[in-house]
């Protein structure tokens, strides 16, 4: 008996650390905003309960495309954080952008009706929690 | 102490010659659970190493850890806990995938018929939703399926043919996958996000041949699994879709060659290749080869 634990223990010590390499095939590299975009709409987030968040988001259009920017943006830490366009302050109509990732302009896809979606929404996916919400202003 | 650094060795050298793995569904591994030829030792521990190669250029290494408690001539219970890493053009992810609980029951021979049956859960370590510096990562890439399925087979043990027979159920979904084909770069994987897997049925025929001084034996056999219905995921809107061609017919060919060092050391090198394949194969656990080593120790 005392041979299967030691043998367990080891194994379990052999392969427990997580292995991550680098991303060597990225994502669909977004465009920059150019100095041309039109700011269509704009508007700062506002937390839920437990959960702080600094910064904006707007959006622009460019060449038949509207984009999303997050602004000075800044937000608690959290699992599986994604970006919804929605048609309400709650995720239950929305456009599923992605990774929350800052740094990241989000292309919006071609076929969403743009003036449909009134709010842009940080949610955890993994555990249906919503983090924070903006509401859009019309520029 | 020998064994203990012959069993060392081998984790060692499975773990660092390689550097890949694959996510096993669990399905196609359960026949070792019907196994009950071992009637002399009370317990067996198995340690294994499996090489894959996946869809587009995903490579596989998953070894696992075995361990086999006979009661008495029927009751046994195996527990199993598997690692896996993936390495394609994404990157190299790696973690425990899933843990199993299997009881066998085998009932007394007649007339040179020996049926068995077996229930098992298999339990994930994760939510099928590893990434790679932040980017989600489609299900080939994931060391879990992220359900819990639970396991019902029999087998029939026949002279030389073993018949296998099973189904693998998930009944606790939680797969958070949240990888999107429409935000990727490569267009080799479908979306997953947020999947959903439906079950899958096994039918197995395995033919031993046993050489003349009983050390060597030879296991050719032929798998069928059919996924019973069209898997889904939650689509860019919040719908959920249901994936064209995910379901239906895989069959594959399998060679294991068994060589029985002594009464209680054994190893087992396995080939598979399937003949027929899914249309569409989302849950990233179709492989085009497959090669495997076990060690066997019953103490």
């Amino acid at each position: 008996m005392r041979t299967v634990f030691l043998v367990f223990g080891l194994f379990v010590i052999i392969c427990s650390c997580e292995v991550q390499g680098d991303l060597t095939s990225n994502t669909i590299a977004p465009a920059p905003v150019s100095p041309i975009s039109i700011l269509k709409s704009q508007g700062d987030f506002v937390p839920t309960s437990g959960i702080s968040v600094a910064g904006g988001v707007k959006i622009y259009f460019e060449a038949n495309q509207y984009k999303l920017k997050l602004e000075n943006f800044s937000i608690s830490d959290g699992p599986d954080l994604k970006v919804y366009l929605s048609k309400t302050s709650t995720p239950t109509e929305f456009v599923n952008l992605g990774n929350l990732n800052p740094a990241m302009i989000y292309s919006i896809p071609e076929s969403v009706i743009i003036s449909d979606y009134k709010y842009v929404l940080i949610n955890c996916q993994q555990y249906n929690h919503l983090f924070a919400v903006a509401s859009l202003i019309q520029n | 102490m020998k064994k203990i650094f012959f069993i060392v060795s081998f984790a060692l050298i499975v773990n660092f010659s390689f550097a890949q793995g694959c996510s096993d569904a669990g399905l196609c591994s359960i026949n070792h659970a019907f196994q009950s030829n071992e009637k002399e030792f009370r317990n067996t521990i198995e340690v294994a190493a499996i090489l894959g190669a996946g869809e587009s250029d995903v490579k596989y290494f998953s070894p696992y850890i075995s361990y086999t408690k006979r009661f008495n001539e029927h009751y046994s219970f195996t527990s199993k806990v598997a690692f896996s890493a993936a390495k394609g053009s994404f990157g190299t992810k790696s973690q425990f995938g899933d843990a199993y609980l299997i009881g066998n029951y085998t009932f007394k021979e007649k007339n040179k018929k020996q049926w068995s049956t077996l229930v098992g859960l298999k339990f994930p370590f994760n939510s099928s939703n590893l990434k790679i510096n932040g980017y989600s990562l489609p299900m080939d890439y994931q060391s879990s399926l992220g359900t819990m399925d639970l396991f019902l087979g029999t087998n029939l043990h026949y002279k030389k043919w073993d018949f296998n027979g099973a189904v693998q159920i998930p009944v606790i979904n939680s797969n958070k996958n949240s990888y999107f084909k429409e935000y990727s770069g490569p267009d080799d994987f479908p979306s997953t996000n947020l999947f959903e897997r439906k079950p899958d049925a096994l039918l197995r025929a395995t033919y031993s041949i046993k050489t003349t001084n009983n050390k060597f034996t030879i296991k050719p056999n032929l798998l069928f699994i059919y996924h019973l219905g069209e898997d889904s995921f939650e689509n860019i809107f919040g719908k959920r879709e249901t994936i064209a061609g995910s379901d239906g017919l895989t069959i594959n060919g399998n060679l294991i060659t068994a060589y029985d060092i002594n009464k209680q050391n054994g190893i087992e090198l396995s080939l598979a290749t399937p003949f027929v394949v899914r249309e569409v194969r989302p849950d990233g656990l179709t492989r085009s080869f497959v090669a495997g080593i076990l060690y066997k120790y019953s103490f």
